[in-house]
C-alpha cells in the first residue's frame, strides 16, 4: 500500500516536470502565435508589423438627421471628421457642424494602451528563452500571471471605456481638434466600446442653477477591433489555462525540479 | 476618543513568517528605513542601524491590493517620516513611517510604473513625477496625493517609458527628460508656475533614438553632457546635445538589464534580472572631458568590466528580484548602495567598493582582466529574522503545539464569540477547537497558568485529507441556521458539516472538482430553500448552493472559465451573480440552478454596480450584508478605522439581535452581549500560515468587568456603599466617558440590579491575571 502511494507520488512528480519542461513552452509558443496574430491586426506599429497607414471610414449616425459623422480612421487617431447634428435649446433647434482636420488629429488612446499592453504580455512571453528550464511552478505562474495581467488590462481598455467627468472632457486636449469650436454648453467624445465606435454627444443644461447633461450617442462597428477582441479572450483564456494546469501540482506539495529521487523507472 | 470606543489589537504571527515576494525596495536618506513592497500588495518596513546596516523589520503595512510598483519618499526633508507607494491597481499611499499609519490615498485610473521625487525651483518641497501605463508625465504631490499637472506630448505621444527630472547648472527652470516606448526622446522646460488649469504642456523637443521600451533613462549628475539609455537587452550612452550615441554594450548571456545609474563621469553601474551588479568604465569618446569626446567608438576601447556584484542563491527565485541603487548621507560622507529584495523575503545589499583609477588601471592591465568579485556585505531576510527571535513569535495555538511537539501551519481561523471558542483548522487536516480566553491568556500572560500542561482543553475534528482552507460558522452569521453547524472546506475538494457540540462529522459534500477556497452564507431575503444553504467556492472557478438540512447540493454554477472574484445577490429575484478575474460576470438562478445570462464589458459592470446600490438601500437588514468580517478585514487593509468599527458594531449589533430574538433557555443569549474580544486570522497570501488578531475593546471590557463586580453586591451592600446615590453613578459614568448610549444603559442596568449575568469568561481570565 505503501510502496502504491510512493509510485504514484513518484509518477506525479514526473508528469509535474514534463508539464514544466514540455508543456509549459508549448502553451506559451501557442500563446505567442495568438497574440502575434493579434498584433498584426492593430493599426499601429506593433511587434513588426507596421499597419499604422491603414485608413477606414466609417458612417456614425442616427436616424432623421439627428447625428452624422462621417468619419476617417488612420491608425488610432481620427484623421478626418465632418460632423453635424442637431440641437434643441429650449424650444429653438439649430444644426451644428464642426470637422476635424488632418493636421489636428482626434486621438483614440484605448487603441494605444490595447496594443502597449499587448506588447507588453509579448514581450513576457519573448523574456523566456525557447531552451530555458523552469525550476519551480512558482516560476512559472509568475510569468503567467503578468501575461495575465497584461492581456486583462489590454482587453479591460478597449471594452471598458473610462468615464470622465464632463469639465475633464471639455478640456481634453482632443477637443481642440474641433474646427470650428464648439459653443460651451456641448462636448462631443469619440470612444470605443467592444468592437464599435462610439460618437457621444453631450449637452449641458443649466436647471436652476444644477448642471446636468442630456447624451446622444452613435455607432459603428470596426471589423479589426472585433477580430483582435478574439485574439485577446483566446489568449486570455489559453494562459489561465495553463495556469490552471500549473495549480493543480502546487495543489500537492511544494514541487520543485529536483525533489525527486533518481529512480530506476526513469527512461 | 469622543464617540468611539477603543480597540486595542494585538497581533500573533506564529511560527511562520509570511511569504514576502519583494516587487520593489527603498532605503530611507538617512539610513534608518528600508521598505520592501511585495507582489501581494504589502509592505514590509524594516528598522535599519544607522551604522551597522542591521536590519529588523518592524511592521507589515497593509492597504494595496497589487503588486507594489514603486516607492518614493515623500519629502526632501532628512527627519520627514514619510513614503508613497503606488500599485499595479493605481492605488497611491502616503504612509507614516513612524506609526505605520497611512496618511492619504487615492486610486487613479492611471497607473505608474515609476516615480522620480524631484524638488523643483519655486517649490517649498519634492513632487512626484509619475509616469506609466498613460502617455502623460503626471506630477503629484506627495501629501495630497492630488494630481498637480500633466506634461503631454504633440510629436507621436505614447506611453513614457523612463525620465529623468533634473536642473542644469546655473539655471533656475527644471527640465524633464524622457524616452516613450517607441523611442522617441522628449524634453520639457518648467518653469515652477505650471497648474491644472494652465494650457497643456507639450515637449520642447523632440527626436527619434533606436532604443524601444526603455527602462531607464539617466543624465549624468557630474556633467550632464552623457546620457545612458537602458532597454532590456542592452545599455547605451548618448550625448546630450545632440542625443548622438556615442557606445553600447549587450547585457550578459541570459540576463537582461532592469536598470543603472552613473557612479561618476567615467564609471557606471549596471544591474540586470539575475539580481547582479556590473560596474563598468565608459569608453574615452564617451568621457566629456576627454580630448576623444564625441569621436566614433573603436573596437580597442570599449566599455569596461571592473567589479561585479554578485550573491550564490541559497533559494531558488521565482521571479527577478527588485533592486535599486542608492546615495546616503551620513556624518557628512556619501554611502552608496546597490539594494536587492528577492522573492523569498531576502534583502542583499552591497557596498559599492571605491576603486582608485590606480587600482582600475591595474585591473585592466591583467591578463586576461579579473574584475574584482564581491558578495554582499550584508543579506537578511523575513525568515532569518523570524529564527533569531528569542522566544520566537508567538502563535495562537503554541501551547498545543508544544505537547504535540512539532508545528503544524495554521491555515483558517473562525472565532465564535457567543462560545468564546476559537476554531482552527490546520495543514493535516485537523480541526482544532479551543476556548478563546484561554488560549489568549496563555499567549499574553506570565503566570502560574502557563505551567500547567494539561491546557487547554481542546476538542479536535479529524475528516479532511489535507490543508484545511476555510471554515463558516453559519449561526453567526444569522440565527436562522442551526447552532450545532460548523462547515469547513479542504484542500481535498470536499465541504464537510460538523456538530460542533458533538464533534462528530455529519455529511461530506463532494461536489466541487478542486480544492475549497471560500464559504459564505447567502442573504436571509432568499427563498426558504436557500436561506438553509451556504455557497461555497472552488478552485475549479465552481460555486455551489450546499443545503446543511437537505444534505445536497441545490446549485451546482461551474463552467467558468477564469476564478470567481466575486458573489452577488439579487434575492428577490433569485438570481446569484458571479463576477470572474477577467470581467465576465454570469447570472445564475439559485432555485433551479439554470444559468440565466452571461455578460460583459460595461454590461457586466452595471449589473454589479446594480447589486451595490441595492445592497445600499437594503442596509435596514443588516443581515442581509456581507459577512461583517469582510468589511472588517477590508477596513483592517485599509488601515481605515472607522470602517474597523463599524464593522464590528455591526458584527456585534447582529450578535446581539440574534440575541433579542433566539430562544430564552440559553442564558448566553438572553443579555446582550458587547464582546470584549474579537480574534481575526489574517494571511496575505494563500500559501502563508495564518496570523491572527486580537481586537480588545476595551470600553466593552470595563463594562465587563463593572457588570461583574456589582452584580456580586446585594442592593443592601450598593446602597451602604454609596453607589446608588446619583452621583455616585454619575462619576461613574463620567469615568467611562463613552458616548455610546448602550453602555451608559447598561451601566444604568447594572445600579438597578436587573440585569444579573454569569461570570463572562473573559473576565473571569483577567482577574486571575490581576492577582
Amino acid at each position: 500500500m505503501v510502496d502504491c502511494e510512493k509510485e504514484e507520488a513518484l509518477n506525479l512528480q514526473k508528469e509535474f516536470e514534463w508539464v514544466l519542461h514540455q508543456e509549459v513552452h508549448k502553451g506559451l509558443e501557442q500563446i505567442h502565435q495568438i497574440l502575434a496574430e493579434c498584433a498584426g491586426r492593430f493599426p499601429v506599429r506593433l511587434y513588426g508589423h507596421d499597419n499604422s497607414s491603414k485608413q477606414d471610414k466609417f458612417v456614425l449616425s442616427v436616424p432623421s438627421d439627428q447625428v452624422k459623422c462621417v468619419v476617417t480612421l488612420t491608425g488610432d487617431s481620427i484623421t478626418h471628421a465632418d460632423i453635424t447634428f442637431k440641437v434643441t435649446r429650449q424650444t429653438n433647434t439649430t444644426i451644428v457642424r464642426t470637422s476635424i482636420q488632418n493636421d489636428c488629429p482626434w486621438k483614440l488612446q484605448q487603441v494605444q494602451d490595447a496594443a502597449n499592453h499587448l506588447q507588453q504580455a509579448i514581450n513576457h512571453i519573448d523574456d523566456v528563452g525557447k531552451n530555458y528550464k523552469f525550476k519551480s511552478s512558482d516560476e512559472v505562474l509568475h510569468v503567467l500571471g503578468n501575461i495575465l495581467g497584461s492581456l486583462q488590462r489590454g482587453r479591460t481598455s478597449l471594452i471598458v471605456p473610462r468615464k470622465r467627468p464632463i469639465d475633464d472632457l471639455i478640456r481634453s486636449l482632443n477637443m481642440k481638434s474641433l474646427n470650428p469650436n464648439l459653443s460651451e454648453d456641448l462636448a462631443i467624445s469619440f470612444y470605443i466600446q467592444s468592437h464599435k465606435l462610439i460618437f457621444a454627444i453631450y449637452q449641458l443644461t443649466n436647471n436652476h442653477g444644477t448642471m446636468k447633461y442630456d447624451s446622444t450617442h452613435a455607432e459603428s462597428s470596426v471589423p479589426w477591433l472585433n477580430e483582435v477582441l478574439v485574439f485577446f479572450t483566446v489568449g486570455l483564456q489559453l494562459c489561465q489555462q495553463l495556469k490552471d494546469k500549473i495549480c493543480v501540482f502546487s495543489q500537492y506539495k511544494d514541487f520543485t525540479v529536483g525533489s525527486r529521487p533518481s529512480s530506476p523507472h526513469q527512461v | 476618543m469622543p464617540g468611539n470606543s477603543l480597540v486595542v489589537p494585538v497581533v500573533l504571527w506564529g511560527k511562520h513568517p509570511p511569504t514576502h515576494c519583494i516587487s520593489c525596495i527603498y532605503l530611507s536618506k538617512d539610513q534608518k528605513t528600508l521598505a520592501t513592497g511585495c507582489y501581494d500588495g504589502q509592505i514590509c518596513l524594516w528598522q535599519v542601524h544607522p551604522d551597522t546596516l542591521q536590519m529588523t523589520p518592524r511592521c507589515l503595512l497593509v492597504g494595496h491590493t497589487a503588486p507594489i510598483l514603486c516607492i518614493s519618499k515623500a519629502s526632501i526633508l532628512q527627519d520627514n517620516n514619510y513614503i508613497v507607494s503606488s500599485s499595479e491597481a493605481g492605488e497611491m499611499c502616503t504612509w507614516d513611517l513612524v506609526d505605520g499609519r497611512c496618511r492619504e490615498h487615492v486610486k487613479l485610473p492611471q497607473v505608474h510604473t515609476n516615480m522620480q521625487a524631484y524638488h523643483m525651483s519655486n517649490c517649498e518641497d519634492v513632487r512626484l513625477f509619475c509616469n506609466g501605463y498613460y502617455p502623460e508625465i503626471i506630477v503629484m504631490d506627495p501629501f495630497s496625493l492630488e494630481i498637480l499637472f500633466m506634461l503631454s506630448s504633440k510629436q507621436n505621444p505614447d506611453w513614457i517609458s523612463a525620465l529623468h527630472v533634473l536642473r542644469p547648472c546655473n539655471r533656475k527652470d527644471d527640465v524633464v527628460l524622457a524616452l516613450t516606448t517607441t523611442g522617441m526622446v522628449k524634453v520639457w522646460t518648467l518653469l515652477g508656475h505650471e497648474t491644472k488649469h494652465s494650457e497643456p504642456i507639450y515637449e520642447n523637443e523632440s527626436k527619434q533614438i533606436k532604443p524601444l521600451n526603455a527602462v531607464c533613462i539617466q543624465c549624468c549628475p557630474n556633467n550632464q553632457r552623457t546620457v545612458l539609455v537602458v532597454v532590456s537587452k542592452y545599455w547605451q550612452v548618448y550625448d546630450a546635445g545632440d542625443f548622438s550615441i556615442l557606445c553600447s554594450y549587450l547585457a550578459p548571456r541570459g540576463e537582461r538589464w532592469m536598470s543603472g545609474d552613473f557612479l561618476a563621469a567615467d564609471r557606471i553601474i549596471m544591474w540586470s534580472d539575475a539580481g547582479k551588479g556590473y560596474l563598468y568604465k565608459l569608453p574615452a569618446n564617451s568621457i566629456p572631458d576627454n580630448k576623444n569626446f564625441h569621436t566614433p567608438s573603436i573596437e580597442s576601447d570599449s566599455p569596461f568590466l571592473y567589479c561585479l556584484l554578485s550573491q550564490p542563491d541559497n533559494k531558488l527565485l521565482s521571479c527577478p528580484p527588485a533592486m535599486r541603487f542608492v546615495t546616503t548621507r551620513r556624518q557628512n560622507k556619501e554611502h552608496r548602495y546597490l539594494l536587492r529584495g528577492d522573492s523569498e523575503g531576502y534583502v542583499l545589499v552591497w557596498n559599492i567598493p571605491e576603486i582608485s583609477p590606480a587600482q582600475l588601471h591595474e585591473i585592466q592591465n591583467q591578463k586576461p582582466p579579473q574584475p574584482v568579485q564581491m558578495t554582499a556585505t550584508l543579506t537578511t531576510s523575513l525568515s532569518e529574522a523570524w529564527a533569531s527571535m528569542v522566544p520566537s513569535p508567538v502563535g495562537i495555538l503554541d501551547q498545543l503545539e508544544k505537547r504535540e511537539g512539532g508545528s503544524i501551519k495554521l491555515t483558517a481561523s473562525i472565532y465564535l464569540p457567543l462560545q468564546s471558542r476559537l476554531v482552527v483548522g490546520r495543514e493535516d487536516g485537523t480541526i482544532i477547537i479551543v476556548s478563546a480566553t484561554q488560549t489568549v491568556m496563555l499567549q499574553l500572560l506570565h503566570g502560574h497558568h502557563q505551567e500547567f500542561n494539561n491546557w487547554p482543553p481542546h476538542q479536535v475534528l479529524s475528516g479532511h485529507g489535507g490543508r484545511v482552507n476555510c471554515l463558516l460558522y453559519p449561526h453567526r452569521e444569522h440565527s436562522r441556521y442551526d447552532k450545532n453547524h460548523l462547515v469547513s472546506g479542504g484542500v481535498d475538494f470536499a465541504v464537510c458539516l460538523w456538530d460542533l457540540y458533538a464533534g462528530t462529522l455529519l455529511h461530506r459534500f463532494c461536489v466541487h472538482a478542486g480544492e475549497i477556497t471560500q464559504l459564505l452564507v447567502p442573504p436571509n431575503n432568499c427563498s426558504t430553500r436557500i436561506q438553509k444553504c451556504v455557497c461555497s467556492v472552488a478552485s475549479d472557478h465552481s460555486v455551489t448552493l450546499l443545503s446543511l438540512t437537505e444534505r445536497k447540493c441545490v446549485c451546482l454554477a461551474s463552467r467558468h472559465l477564469f476564478p470567481v472574484t466575486t458573489i452577488k445577490w439579487r434575492p428577490l429575484d433569485d438570481f446569484m451573480i458571479i463576477g470572474c478575474s477577467d470581467g465576465t460576470v454570469y447570472v445564475w438562478q439559485m432555485e433551479t440552478g439554470h444559468l440565466d445570462r452571461v455578460l460583459q464589458g460595461i454590461a457586466a459592470e452595471e449589473v454589479l454596480y446594480a447589486c451595490e446600490e441595492n445592497e445600499a438601500t437594503n442596509a435596514s437588514s443588516e443581515v442581509g450584508l456581507a459577512n461583517p468580517a469582510v468589511h472588517f478585514f477590508r477596513g483592517l487593509r485599509h488601515r481605515n478605522l472607522s470602517a474597523i468599527r463599524h464593522a464590528t458594531q455591526r458584527g456585534l449589533h447582529q450578535l446581539q439581535q440574534l440575541g433579542a430574538h433566539a430562544n430564552n433557555d440559553d442564558p448566553h443569549m438572553q443579555r446582550t452581549h458587547n464582546s470584549p474580544l474579537v480574534i481575526q486570522g489574517v494571511k496575505t497570501n494563500p500559501k502563508d500560515a495564518e496570523s491572527h488578531i486580537l481586537f480588545f475593546d476595551i470600553e466593552a471590557l470595563i463594562i465587563e468587568l463593572l457588570n461583574e463586580e456589582y452584580a456580586m453586591m446585594s442592593p443592601g451592600s450598593l446602597e451602604a456603599a454609596g453607589l446608588i446615590a446619583q452621583s455616585e453613578y454619575l462619576k461613574v459614568a463620567a469615568l467611562t466617558q463613552s458616548a455610546s448610549p448602550d453602555a451608559h444603559k447598561k451601566i444604568v442596568e447594572v445600579f438597578n440590579g436587573r440585569d444579573y449575568c454569569p461570570l463572562s469568561k473573559f473576565v473571569e481570565m483577567s482577574k486571575t491575571s490581576e492577582q
